[in-house]
């Protein structure tokens, strides 16, 4: 690779018709070898400023601009994007839209085709390579999950062989565990093909366990350049970002008296790091057969009656009829290429009053099939579905919602009006309520919406539209709430407002289900945990008791929140499920 | 309402995996294993040939073939019931059309003769038999109707054969395949481009408007009373298919800005003056034995039909 480096000097840029600059006096190097994460809240200018090292800044968006960006010592300016994107290769955050033929292949042949290269045949297969997708060359683009189609539009990128490859918000679309997947290749690029990497990030983990260094970008300027441990140390400037430390950094920095800092003196960034410099718990809390067999081995395994008599509990306490209930439901989707796919599997299950239920799986494991045939949205092929006592058979999605919300885990599809007010006004216009200005006006006033409120949900940022999709269903004042993936993109802001929402609406509510990758989410607010896969329930338990079982999570490709992990490290016999509960068990120790 | 659900839901999976399979399943289409040029140049052909015949037995007889091309082609069957449908129904109309309206002729023509404008005392019993006379023509003079639908069959023929010819071609060859073609055929890249592109929005939009529609629903209110039929429900479904597009255009909208963007950091602008880029693009067609025959064959085929019927 050459050598070679990006470097802004004192940039000042305004998009054109923008009354202020979006950069000012941003200065930055990005040296070749580096895997950079760039931090920085909603609006601070990080996607501009990446935006300048191919040149989209100022070729494709000509405001105006001051101050100088050289890519391998070339000024940007003497360049032109179609040849800057050859050294720097960007993968957009709406990476959907960035794929533009049909098939895999055609897609990652695309730029060197048209740079008339001969060998375009051979960059596809060895980009295809090396995310992984070679066997799904021949796949239409529209086939492919999310977590796929996010590595096709990395290997679009990969074809150009770029010296540098920037990433917008990779886990902010994807789920953690295909973000996750995203990471483990540019982690494979950075060591192995020397390739720079850049990412635009907010979650702290993921820098934590990949980057080796970060930029905080503030107001349009480069606030600080550090390496990640030094950077994730300084948790006040993070937390005025809206960038919140991993977990165990947090726990470290409410320890009391420096108990949680390690010998060199600054908070532990990663899991492995934590379990050094914490004190170990008091041996009271310990599991006892911790001690012999070293940790979670020691633990008997959650048997599958375990479960079951976990589960059966809640109805047998007497908390009344189920309010739903699935009766040996089957459902499936016919395919293009594999004939009918059954996604669930003579399914039995009953929600009761006052459950608070998380559905976690794998992707595909059926999640959204089952929140969709609560909806009425579609019936079950086989099997009955009952909401509050009706057949969904028989009644239609618009009588369901009487009772029922679903809040979509793409918050774009549920715009339908060109104000968010108008969006959340729908439903109680269209049932002619009363008093619906003021009802709105609390909502969106709830959920910091006001400001907003007059914008087209479309045009705001994803953490934005998600708000106005939870205020959208806040507005139908419902008593079963159906959450499909709500802290999709991960961040605890999102994860605070979610849980809000669900105080706020608590009154009225009585059944909350939420399909979630979050985990984080569902060790702090569910009290009844789904494990989804094979068509079927794997478990059905409490966050406790799912938790403390690391195989049953390892098959469902789920990854425990750091805090049980840690439990895990510690040899507890239960889980700890959140920061404060860590916090605390660890002072009690001593 | 199970039947309900019947329309709206079990059977809409089913006829977009149908669709999709004929826009994009084309590996066993026989049309998609010819030169792309060739099959585009002879379906512009086939589309000119029909209008060369008049008498119905070698047009049907080109139906026929047109059919067998489109079954090779793995045409959805709800696309070619849906045209079936609209070219029969079309033609049975004539059938009540043309007496009904020439009944309206004989009663307006028989009040304009007998009616006095100085005398609306016997106003009345004019226009009775001027009623009588029209309905009487209306009811009784199928045959006319029906020499009409004669009139129009090879008509109605050679739209169809063409529509079925269309059908068979865009859905058998592949985008890459037509635009590849269309390319070195001297069509502007633009264009083409256009082509692929708009296959590979096309499910994603099917999906969304789909799911829009959903949206809608569980924010809308059906009709209380759903009047005969349940007229009421359908016009509220309809409404909502409606008013679903007007989101549908701003996603599109607001996904096209990324799009721009991609595109421009893939080189396609610095594609479209790169004669290297065409020459890769457009390599690797040839001209086969088996493109010839074909060719020859279907025109030996017409030639015969022209001859012998």
């Amino acid at each position: 690779m050459s050598e070679s480096s990006i470097v802004v000097e004192d940039l000042t840029f305004r998009y054109p018709g923008g009354d202020e600059p979006v950069l000012r006096d941003a200065s930055l190097t990005l040296g070749s070898g580096a895997f950079t994460a760039i931090v920085g809240g909603n609006g601070s200018g990080k996607t501009t400023l990446c935006k300048t090292f191919n040149g989209l800044i100022p070729h494709f968006f000509e405001g105006a601009f001051d101050g100088r960006v050289t890519v391998g010592g070339v000024d940007t300016r003497d360049s032109d994007v179609a040849e800057l994107s050859k050294t720097v290769g960007y993968v957009f955050q709406d990476f959907e839209n960035q794929l533009v033929q049909s098939t895999v292949r055609d897609d990652v042949e695309f730029a060197p085709l048209n740079h008339g290269l001969d060998d375009y045949e051979e960059r596809a297969t060895r980009a295809l390579e090396t995310v992984g997708l070679a066997d799904l060359g021949d796949r239409f683009v529209w086939e492919l999950s999310g977590g796929q189609q996010h590595l096709v539009a990395l290997a679009g990128v990969l074809a150009m062989d770029p010296d540098f490859v920037v990433v917008d918000e990779p886990a902010a679309q994807l789920d953690p565990q295909n973000a996750r997947e995203t990471y483990e290749r540019l982690r494979w690029l950075h060591e192995e093909r020397d390739t720079t990497i850049v990412v635009i990030e907010h979650h702290s983990e993921f820098i934590a366990d990949y980057c080796d260094q970060m930029v905080l970008v503030s107001d349009g300027g480069v606030a600080w350049k550090e390496p990640v441990e030094t950077g994730l140390n300084r948790l006040d400037d993070l937390l005025a970002h809206d960038i919140h430390p991993p977990q165990v950094t947090q726990i470290a920095a409410d320890l009391p008296a420096d108990r949680g800092t390690r010998s060199d003196g600054r908070y532990p960034v990663t899991v492995a790091e934590a379990a050094g410099a914490f004190p170990t718990p008091a041996a009271s809390d310990r599991d006892p057969r911790a001690a012999t067999d070293g940790g979670a081995r020691g633990r008997s395994p959650v048997t599958n009656e375990d479960r079951t008599v976990a589960a059966s509990q809640p109805s047998a306490d007497g908390r009344g009829d189920p309010l739903i209930t699935l009766d040996d439901v089957g459902h499936g989707y016919p395919t293009l290429r594999e004939g009918y796919n059954q996604v669930l599997d003579g399914l039995d299950l009953s929600f009761y009053r006052g459950d608070r239920v998380a559905l976690v799986g794998a992707n595909g494991a059926g999640k959204s099939t089952l929140l969709r045939l609560l909806t009425g949205l579609e019936s079950p092929d086989e099997g009955t579905v009952t909401v509050m006592g009706r057949d969904t058979a028989e009644t239609l999605p618009e009588q369901l919602a009487d009772d029922t919300v679903y809040i979509h885990q793409n918050p774009e599809e549920m715009f339908v009006e060109d104000t968010v007010r108008k969006d959340v006004a729908y439903y109680l216009r269209s049932r002619g309520a009363e008093g619906v200005d003021d009802r709105v006006d609390d909502i969106l006033d709830y959920l910091d919406l006001e400001h907003l409120a007059d914008r087209d949900g479309r045009l705001l940022s994803l953490g934005q539209q998600r708000r106005a999709s939870l205020g959208i269903g806040l507005a139908t004042d419902p008593s079963v709430v159906l959450l499909d993936e709500p802290t999709g993109s991960l961040d605890l802001q999102s994860r605070r407002e979610v849980t809000g929402m669900l105080e706020k609406a608590e009154s009225r509510v009585e059944t909350v289900v939420v399909a979630s990758h979050d985990l984080q989410l569902v060790a702090e607010w569910a009290d009844r945990v789904l494990v989804m896969g094979d068509g079927d329930v794997l478990a059905d338990a409490s966050p406790e008791t799912v938790f403390a079982d690391p195989d049953l999570l390892a098959a469902t490709g789920l990854r425990p929140p750091q805090v049980v992990e840690l439990s895990d490290r510690f040899g507890l016999d239960a889980p700890v499920l959140t920061a404060d509960g860590m916090v605390e068990t660890l002072t009690e120790g001593r | 309402m199970k039947y309900v659900d019947a329309v709206t839901d079990i059977s809409i999976a089913d006829v977009k995996v149908d669709l999709m399979r004929t826009a994009y399943a084309n590996d066993r289409a026989l049309l998609n294993t010819f030169d792309p040029r060739v099959v585009l140049i002879w379906s512009v052909l086939f589309m000119i040939v029909p209008w060369l015949f008049y008498d119905p037995r070698p047009l049907a007889a080109m139906l026929a073939a047109a059919f067998v091309l489109a079954a090779l082609s793995q045409v959805s069957k709800y696309l070619l019931a849906l045209l079936l449908f609209g070219q029969l129904t079309n033609v049975g109309f004539f059938v009540v059309l043309v007496p009904l309206m020439g009944g309206v002729v004989e009663a307006v023509s028989y009040l304009s003769g007998n009616l006095d404008p100085g005398a609306l005392g016997e106003a009345v019993p004019i226009v009775a038999t001027a009623l009588e006379r029209g309905v009487s023509t209306a009811l009784t003079n199928q045959e006319v109707g029906i020499d009409a639908v004669g009139a129009v069959v090879p008509f109605f023929l050679k739209l169809t054969i063409i529509s079925v010819i269309s059908l068979a071609v865009f859905s058998a060859m592949s985008p890459q395949k037509i635009s590849k073609g269309l390319l070195r055929l001297g069509v502007p890249r633009q264009l083409t481009f256009a082509i692929t592109y708009g296959y590979r929005m096309m499910p994603l939009l099917v999906e969304e408007y789909h799911s829009l529609i959903n949206s809608f629903r569980l924010r809308s209110q059906v009709p209380e009373k759903q009047g005969l039929l349940r007229w009421r429900y359908f016009l509220y479904l309809l409404k909502l298919s409606a008013k679903a597009f007007y989101p549908l255009i701003f996603n599109v909208a607001k996904r096209a800005r990324v799009t721009v963007e991609a595109m421009e950091t893939k080189g396609f602008s610095h594609s479209l003056g790169d004669e290297r880029s065409r020459e890769l693009r457009t390599g690797g067609m040839r001209i086969a034995p088996r493109d010839v025959t074909f060719v020859s064959g279907s025109l030996l085929f017409v030639v015969a039909l022209g001859v012998f019927l």
